[in-house]
């Protein structure tokens, strides 16, 4: 049994390793459709990397070693991160008590290197960039702690495997309140990736761009290391949103494949629609749709803990 | 049922018959005799030659037999004179305004009856937000631009505070969980009975929120700028039926719940947060009049001055209870005065600025010399009734737990009588250089009748001291549990 | 379901902090509206009956038809700009609101100890309150106004199911027959301000000072 379990967390790490290009392109792929183009093929992002990776790198002359260890770290520490993600109710490789912490932090491990590294360019655009990463990063921590954070307070567990688990259905309140939470965390997820409304990935203008344009100055292996651990960053977010649908009651491993599959698909189609339908906020705008974000958690955890 | 008709539903009809005919005389005449049949009615009834008996959410009470009397004889003055109000040249997009005067009137008599005689305050509640409804249009009587923001701040903020109001309700509501009258209507009766059971906490909440909400309306400081604005740019009739009337309904309702609160332990409290308002409304009519040259905004902040005294007299209780209960009337006839002659002077020279009016005496020597006689008898000049109205409510205080209050009071009101009389005897004797006498004489008009009524009035009430009204004020102050 | 009604109330109130737009301040009446609708119809789904329906039907009627429909009308006659001009940056109003927010929620959970009331209707009613007084004062337009009176009003409601407060039919009926009145009162006020002091905010009124 320990075995299989095992090997049942070693296929989540690697379905996640191959597959986060992939999703990406899906969401690509789809969005072309809605707004009735053709759009690249769904594995465009392997090629790309492909490219990428066959690239020679080149560092700008002002740069120190910052720039050179930062894309690995900052892909380590992604990979780390999703090795704690739960695949259809497979225990993941590294879980342990408290492990919620550490995935937040190593998170954000991989997004202080990466500013760090846009800042040690010494270009005007990049530190630009970075400022805003981390401003907007300010905002976007407290989603987590109020969403997963305050579903491990009311469960009282602090592993995310664990906490997952302890979602049950059965009752109205709870029932509520993880559908907001998983709304939350869909703002969320939006925000880490980069994505729509939040920040444009296909953006062309350097002055509006925030996670692009930290990579500008980056080439050869350096981008693909960005690039890669960008993709992985989107998967598992959608990972931390598909783990509220697990319905109550299914505990085993296929049935629990299976809702992964269907709800990844129907969460690229929702980001999808939801990058086709809204246009991008102003820059000023961003701030106060974050705190939106985390108003709904707070709101979502004082409700909860205060229904008899 | 009979009472209730004459009463309530007869102002409703009549507001409705209003709307249809098109004839002003013709309005006039029937709003007139409703008036008339509503101000014997109610005299009637406080008299005592009839036992009213009001069904649904009614009823009446030494309190609300007053504050109904003191209504129906402003309103019944106010209706006397408004045909010749009406009659007087506006400007030509107010002649529009003139259509609905005597349906608002009808119906803010509706109104108004229905809050005093409210024995629910939910009642209360729909009944005093219905006399903003009715009165926010009259203050938009003349057209312009400063009636127009009067009339939107009144609305707004009167709303709002009356919302707040209607959240104090819900705490009072809150207080009885757990208690025997749970589930009840919101009857006073039933909760002035019960009141000891009453949820402290809430109780309190309830007495801030309910007291806090209503002195948008009653015109106590900090919350009365709506009030003041809608008294100074409404015309004069209007403006004295809020001043006379409208106020105190108000006030009912604030004394209500303060008589909920006597027996329980939140008494202290509430009466601690009535001298506050009393005291603060004082301060802040201390402080404009310094300012002020406004004429008609000076008499709005006057009645700002005496609903302080007045709230200040029920805080300290006692003999100054029974005081304010005297000053409520003399204030209300005495207010109805001083804007019926503020109007005739408004309209000889056509603005309130103080500046622009000089040598009253001489072109008005009518309106003059009225003014000058309400003017010294709201500064409490015996024998008109507010000096023994005042006279009661200062001894009540020097005989109070409190009796700095009284010295804070009079500096206040010495002050207040000084800039108010150097405003005024400016406006009367002021002579202006290229002055033109006019040549006829100001004719004696219906409005110099009711003012000369009304100051008679004034007086004979305070020297006669009818034993009826005597009787009724020591039944309210016994309903209040004072000792005297 | 009161609690489930009570979050979506709380979300249209945070959705009034950060947008900028009047329309969606006239839409979310609506769907207050319709909320305190459905809280008043629920308790009746056992018990049917056509009497009980009068109450959540005129609610109906005047919170999320006549009303929305009529403050719609005056933005459209009078073409007021769509943007609400606020007096402080959004962010700082949700902050604000946030915090107002917990704190109710927390003082309304320690008072439901002493007391047996609903805290989340209770609270969120109140929260409604608060954030209908925020709209007015750091909101520019009287249109704005006018809804953050509104949005007051619909919290007092809510709050009124959390008291659990039997106030007569009669009465409630009249409560809503006021507020439509009111509100039919400052919308022809709105009207005239415009044209004669032709201006939609509080700007324009400045004239009566001391």
């Amino acid at each position: 049994m320990e075995l299989i379990k095992v090997i049942q967390g070693i296929i989540s790490i690697l379905v996640i390793l191959v597959l986060a290009p992939m999703f990406a392109g899906l969401i690509n792929k789809l969005k072309a459709i809605f707004t009735g183009r053709i759009g690249a093929p769904v594995l465009q992002p392997y090629y790309d990397l492909k490219r990428l990776y066959k690239k020679e790198t080149i560092n700008a002359k002002s740069s120190s070693f910052i720039s050179v260890i930062s894309p690995a770290i900052n892909l380590v520490s992604v990979v780390i991160a999703a090795a704690m993600l739960p695949i259809g109710f497979a225990r993941p490789i590294i879980s342990f008590e408290g492990d919620i912490i550490l995935f937040a932090y190593v998170l954000g491990l991989a997004r202080f290197f990466q500013i760090l590294a846009a800042m040690d360019i010494g270009s005007s655009f990049e530190g630009m960039g970075a400022a805003r990463e981390a401003t907007f990063a300010v905002f976007a921590e407290p989603i987590f702690f109020f969403t997963i954070g305050s579903i491990a307070f009311i469960s009282g567990l602090t592993s995310i495997y664990d906490i997952y688990h302890s979602i049950r259905l059965d009752n109205v309140s709870y029932l509520v309140f993880i559908i907001v939470c998983s709304i939350s965390v869909f703002f969320l997820a939006i925000t880490e990736c980069s994505r729509m409304p939040v920040d444009d990935p296909n953006t062309h203008l350097e002055l509006t761009m925030i996670h692009e344009v930290m990579i500008l100055d980056n080439s050869g292996i350096d981008l693909f290391l960005y690039q890669y651990s960008s993709y992985i960053k989107l998967f598992i977010y959608s990972i931390l949103e598909t783990s509220f649908f697990y319905p109550f009651g299914v505990r085993s491993y296929s049935v629990g494949v299976i809702i992964f599959v269907v709800v990844i698909a129907t969460l690229s189609i929702a980001l999808a629609i939801s990058e086709t339908i809204t246009s991008r906020f102003k820059m000023k705008n961003i701030p106060q749709y974050l705190l939106f974000a985390t108003a709904i958690g707070i709101l979502n955890l004082l409700i909860y803990t205060f229904t008899k | 049922m009979f009472e209730f008709t004459i009463l309530i539903l007869i102002p409703l009809l009549s507001s409705a018959v209003c709307y249809t005919i098109k004839n002003i005389r013709l309005q006039y005449s029937i709003t007139l005799s409703v008036s008339a049949l509503h101000l014997i009615f109610s005299l009637m009834i406080f008299i005592g030659w009839y036992q009213p008996n009001m069904p649904f959410y009614f009823s009446t009470d030494s309190l609300s037999k007053l504050f109904l009397l003191v209504l129906s004889n402003v309103y019944f003055w106010v209706v006397l004179v408004s045909f010749s109000y009406l009659k007087r040249p506006v400007a030509s997009n107010s002649e529009e305004g003139k259509r609905y005067y005597f349906l608002l009137l009808n119906f803010y008599l509706f109104a108004n009856t229905s809050a005093i005689l409210s024995n629910h305050f939910g009642m209360y509640w729909v009944a005093a937000e219905g006399t903003t409804l009715s009165v926010a249009p009259l203050i938009y009587y003349y057209r312009n631009e400063e009636a127009l923001e009067a009339m939107w701040k009144y609305l707004f903020l009167v709303s709002i505070g009356i919302a707040f109001a209607f959240i104090g309700i819900l705490f009072l509501t809150l207080s009885a969980k757990g208690t025997s009258l749970e589930a009840q209507q919101l009857f006073f009766s039933e909760f002035v009975k019960k009141a000891r059971e009453l949820n402290p906490v809430w109780l309190k909440a309830s007495f801030i929120f309910i007291f806090v909400g209503l002195s948008t309306k009653i015109g106590i400081a900090p919350m009365h700028s709506a009030d003041v604005d809608a008294t100074s740019n409404s015309p004069s009739p209007i403006a004295a039926l809020m001043s006379g009337s409208l106020r105190i309904t108000a006030l009912l309702g604030v004394m209500r719940i303060f008589q909920i609160v006597r027996p329980t332990s939140t008494y202290e409290f509430a009466k601690i947060i009535l001298i506050i308002g009393g005291l603060l409304s004082l301060l802040f009519a201390f402080i404009f009049m310094f300012k002020v040259n406004n004429y008609k905004r000076l008499l709005a902040y006057s009645s700002i001055e005496h609903l302080g005294i007045i709230t200040l007299g029920i805080g300290i209780g006692g003999l100054a209870f029974v005081g304010a209960m005297y000053h409520i009337i003399y204030n209300s006839l005495n207010k109805v005065v001083l804007f019926f002659t503020a109007g005739n002077i408004h309209r000889k020279y056509k603005t309130r600025e103080v500046e622009g009016v000089s040598s009253v005496l001489n072109i008005l020597p009518w309106s003059g010399w009225l003014l000058l006689i309400s003017f010294l008898a709201i500064s409490a000049i015996p024998p008109f009734g507010i000096f023994f109205s005042e006279l009661m409510i200062f001894e009540g205080m020097l005989f109070s737990d409190k009796p700095w209050l009284l010295a804070v009071t009079m500096f206040f009101l010495l002050f207040i009588f000084i800039n108010m009389g150097k405003t005024l005897f400016q406006m009367l004797y002021k002579k202006n250089e290229n002055e033109i006498l006019p040549i006829e004489k100001e004719r004696f008009e219906i409005i110099h009748f009711a003012t000369i009524v009304l100051l008679i009035l004034l007086i004979a009430i305070a020297v006669i001291s009818p034993n009826i009204l005597h009787e009724n004020i020591i039944n309210i102050s016994k309903d209040f549990g004072i000792k005297l | 379901m009161q609690n489930v009604l009570s979050i979506l109330f709380c979300l249209s109130l945070f959705y009034l902090a950060v947008t900028s737009r009047v329309k969606a301040y006239v839409t979310v009446l609506r769907f207050q509206g319709i909320l305190l609708t459905v809280l008043l119809v629920f308790p009746f789904i056992h018990h049917f009956s056509i009497f009980a329906l009068i109450l959540p039907a005129t609610l109906f009627i005047v919170k999320v038809m006549v009303i929305p429909r009529y403050i719609n009308k005056i933005i459209l006659d009078l073409d007021i700009k769509r943007m609400i001009e606020p007096t402080i940056q959004q962010f700082t109003f949700l902050l604000l609101v946030i915090f107002s927010m917990v704190i109710i929620f927390v003082a309304s959970n320690i008072l439901s100890k002493s007391t047996n009331i609903e805290t989340i209707p209770f609270a969120s009613g109140f929260s409604a309150i608060v954030v209908g007084i925020f709209v007015i004062i750091f909101r520019k337009k009287l249109i704005v106004h006018v809804t953050g009176f509104l949005v007051l009003e619909n919290g007092i409601f809510l709050f009124g199911t959390a008291v659990a407060s039997e106030l007569p039919m009669m009465i409630e009926l009249g409560t809503l027959l006021d507020i439509f009145v009111v509100v039919f009162l400052m919308g022809i006020a709105i009207n005239k301000i415009s044209s004669t002091l032709s201006g939609f905010d509080v700007t324009a009124l400045g004239r009566l000072k001391d």
